[in-house]
């Protein structure tokens, strides 16, 4: 697995919606996804349509009697996906706070204005 | 559109958002209640074998079945999660492929096996009563270990199932 972004799981609504999905879940009914995201149901609509054109959410749609019941999992490109951008997360979170550690070390103290002040090394590669 | 990458908590938004998720997949009451009939209509086998017809003990077997699947399809209702081994997957890849909880599913296999068989053996010496305590203590540890698996599901879904 190849830690890297990915434009579709990027947004933070998509990558709550995929990272519940992939939490150990078969399936996980619309509501239970909703909540636990904290969104509404139009942007759950909206976002979940966007992973499923793009092939990373399974969607299946029932009924209950007259209530509409829909069902949402991750598929195993989703899941990959997903992974490489959490491994691409970690690294820029571990990125982020040692430069903020380097920074606050690097922080002249009195008598220290004479040393090379160090530079955080960068997040990504511009390549 | 709230971008991740400049938000250095996505991925402690995402943990609380798991717990949330986890958090649901607590049984009603019905649940516990269902588990407890079920494990009461699979203790009583080892009764029915001996005291009633074979069709009264195929109808208790296939109630047997019929509870579990009721069950399984309530709490996958109730919660708005399915988790957990599925029947499919168990024929597939054996009765312990699913990893949380799976201490707890290998002790109710033990406990069914090792009840069933001191039932049998205590009703074979015409132990009657004790039969029957063997059986109200076996339903006791499986409804205990039942909601020891459903805690190794809420903790696998809490950590992520193996995805960060």
């Amino acid at each position: 697995m190849t830690a890297k972004p990915d434009p579709f799981i990027h947004p933070i609504t998509r990558l709550s919606i995929c990272g519940l999905l992939a939490a150990g879940a078969d399936w996980v009914e619309f509501a239970a996804l909703r909540d636990a995201a904290g969104i509404s149901d139009s942007v759950l609509s909206k976002q979940s349509r966007v992973l499923e054109d793009a092939g990373y959410v399974e969607v299946r749609k029932g009924a209950v009697g007259r209530r509409p019941r829909t069902w949402f999992r991750l598929t195993a490109e989703g899941r990959q996906a997903l992974e490489g951008h959490l491994a691409w997360l970690a690294q820029l979170e571990e990125a982020v706070s040692a430069s903020t550690r380097d920074v606050t070390q690097a922080r002249p103290l009195p008598g220290d204005r004479d040393q090379p002040r160090r530079v955080p090394p960068p997040l990504l590669d511009s390549s | 559109m709230h971008d991740v990458a400049r938000d250095p908590a996505a991925l402690e938004l995402l943990r609380a958002q798991r717990s949330r998720l986890a958090d649901r997949m607590r049984p009603p009451w019905w649940y516990l209640t269902g588990v407890a009939i079920l494990y009461a209509l699979i203790f009583a086998s080892p009764f029915s074998s001996r005291y009633l017809h074979q069709g009264d003990y195929w109808a208790i077997l296939v109630a047997t079945l019929a509870v579990a699947c009721l069950l399984q399809w309530g709490l996958d209702r109730a919660t708005g999660i399915k988790v957990g081994p599925r029947p499919l997957r168990v024929l597939r890849d054996g009765l312990f492929y699913y990893r949380p909880g799976r201490p707890a599913r290998i002790a109710i296999l033990v406990v069914s096996l090792a009840a069933i068989v001191t039932e049998a053996s205590l009703i074979r010496h015409g132990l009657l009563a004790a039969a029957i305590v063997v059986a109200a203590l076996a339903v006791a540890a499986e409804v205990a270990l039942q909601q020891a698996a459903l805690r190794g599901i809420r903790q696998d879904l809490r950590g992520g199932g193996g995805a960060a």
